[in-house]
């Protein structure tokens, strides 16, 4: 049997063995989202309530993981953390397992960072955009900042924040396409590791993007309908 | 009922408020006049704190609060007892009319919530609109919108209204359904403050009228005092600017 120049039956037997593969890149992505909007929150009121000291280290954060490449914080912890542990084992006698740190954990403690600095700035922004006046309104009737911030303040920024948060966690979906570098097998590894094995990287590659673009497809989507739903309670036709 | 004494506010080294003092009895209405600039809107704004004044103090039944050392319990205290009518409505843009007015009971002074809507209801029906209870603001126009921002002072059951300029922002044929709750509640004695440039309003309902210029109390008196014979200059230049108008 001649070679093939093009294999479209090893194109179509990539993916079911890619995608046992899936809940590893889902659950990057998943951490990443939750911990990211997190430190995103507090981060943003550290911003805008002026917190001193704080908001110092809070803007120093952002403008390192702004200011270098996700591979290099990737590496950093991934190399950074061994290290950090065996000095501290060094000069506390303490014993902290160094093999006990997994690559995964590398990568979602980076990850998470990393979505935390970009969901602050989305955040921020968002409630730096809501109308002063409804703020002023809100204390006018008596209601603490507090309650401000909940009732009145976050619903409108999360209506504001939506699609730059759906932007936000597209790139995170595809960023997670270089946590095999740090040898975390998600699907980009298991796709590179079957490509070798067969010699037939492209049809690999073909596969990977479309699970990447599908899966963006329908993130993207959902966002919409978020964005949709968000908007109609605003603006519900009355009877 | 409410006193105001010897309020001082500035924003940098502008003096917007140089000393200013103010009575307000228990169901007066004072308005408030003068050219733009002149301070009206941060006076208004300094009792509710939504700017603090640098100094002075006020005075609201029996509490003595002094503005320079006042504590944010207070200050919630204040703004509790006190409503403000915003010259752009302000509403809630996320909520009902109905939602917009219960707001300030329900999460601030927990009112439960069906003794609440049936509080807010009779508010908007107060104001008009107890067709329009399920509105969004953007379904609303203007003097619907300030007629819902009224409602939600009202509803408070607040000692004293705070207004400025309500109908400025207003087109000329919505004014006067305005000016007509506004009336209304003149007529149920409530104790309101307004800032307005709405003469033949001044005229017919307020107890006191204030003529500010440059931060400071010029001159005060009834309707026919400032109106028929101001006392002082720049009081008659301006009521001959605006009369002209
Ligand atoms: N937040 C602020 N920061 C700086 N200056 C301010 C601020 N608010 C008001 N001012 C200034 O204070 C002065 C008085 O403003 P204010 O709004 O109280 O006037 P006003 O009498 O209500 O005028 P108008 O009739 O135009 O509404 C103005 O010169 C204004 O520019
Ligand atoms: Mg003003």
């Amino acid at each position: 049997m001649t070679e093939q120049i093009f294999d479209v039956h090893f194109l179509l037997e990539t993916f079911p063995k890619i995608m046992p593969y899936y809940p590893i890149t889902m659950a990057i992505v998943g951490v990443a989202l939750v911990f990211g909007l997190l430190i995103g929150f507090f981060c943003a009121l550290i911003r805008i309530y002026h917190v001193r000291i704080l908001t110092t280290i809070v803007n120093i954060y952002i403008s390192i993981v702004r200011g270098t490449p996700l591979l290099i914080q990737l590496y950093l912890f991934y190399y950074g953390i061994p290290i950090s542990l065996r000095l501290l084992n060094a000069k506390f006698q303490t014993n902290f397992n160094i093999d006990g740190v997994s690559p995964l954990w590398c990568v979602l403690i980076s990850y998470s960072l990393n979505e935390g600095a970009y969901q602050t700035e989305t955040i921020r922004g968002a409630i730096e955009s809501v109308d002063q006046g409804e703020v002023e309104a809100a204390y006018s009737i008596g209601l603490t900042g507090a309650q401000t911030l909940r009732r009145i303040i976050i619903p409108e920024a999360v209506k504001i924040a939506i699609p730059n948060l759906g932007n936000n966690l597209l790139k995170l979906f595809k960023n997670t396409s270089l946590a095999f570098t740090v040898s975390v097998v998600d699907i980009m590894a298991e796709g590179k590791l079957i490509g070798s094995e067969g010699y037939r990287y492209f049809e690999v590659y073909i596969a990977l993007a479309v699970i990447y673009w599908v899966s963006c497809f329908v993130i993207s989507k959902v966002v919409d309908v978020i964005e949709l739903r968000v908007n109609v309670a605003g603006k519900r036709i009355a009877r | 009922m409410l006193e105001l004494k010897h309020i001082q506010k500035a924003f940098g080294d502008k003096h917007v408020l140089k000393d200013v003092s103010l009575t307000v009895k228990k169901g007066q209405v004072v308005v408030i006049l003068g050219p733009s600039g002149s301070g009206k809107t941060t006076l208004l704004r300094t009792i509710n704190f939504l700017d603090g004044a640098d100094s002075g103090e006020i005075v609201l039944d029996q509490d003595h609060y002094d503005v320079t050392r006042i504590a944010k319990r207070d200050v919630l205290a204040i703004r509790k007892r006190t409503a403000f009518v915003f010259q752009r409505y302000n509403l809630f843009q996320n909520k009902t009319a109905l939602e917009n007015v219960i707001e300030g009971l329900v999460t601030a002074r927990k009112v439960p919530k069906v003794e609440a809507i049936t509080r807010g209801k009779a508010a908007l029906a107060k104001v008009g609109l107890a067709d329009r209870v399920d509105f969004y603001p953007s379904q609303l126009s203007g003097g619907q919108q300030q007629r819902v921002g009224i409602a939600r002072a009202i509803v408070i059951k607040p000692d004293v209204i705070l207004f400025d300029e309500p109908t400025s922002a207003l087109d000329p044929e919505l004014i006067d359904d305005v000016l007509d709750v506004m009336r209304d509640l003149v007529d149920d004695e409530m104790t309101m403050v307004v800032v307005t440039h709405e003469m033949s309003f001044a005229r017919d309902v307020a107890s006191q009228v204030v003529f500010m210029a440059e931060g400071n109390v010029v001159e005060k008196g009834t309707p026919a005092q400032i109106f028929e014979h101001p006392q002082e200059a720049r009081t008659k230049q301006f009521l001959a600017r605006i009369l002209r108008d």
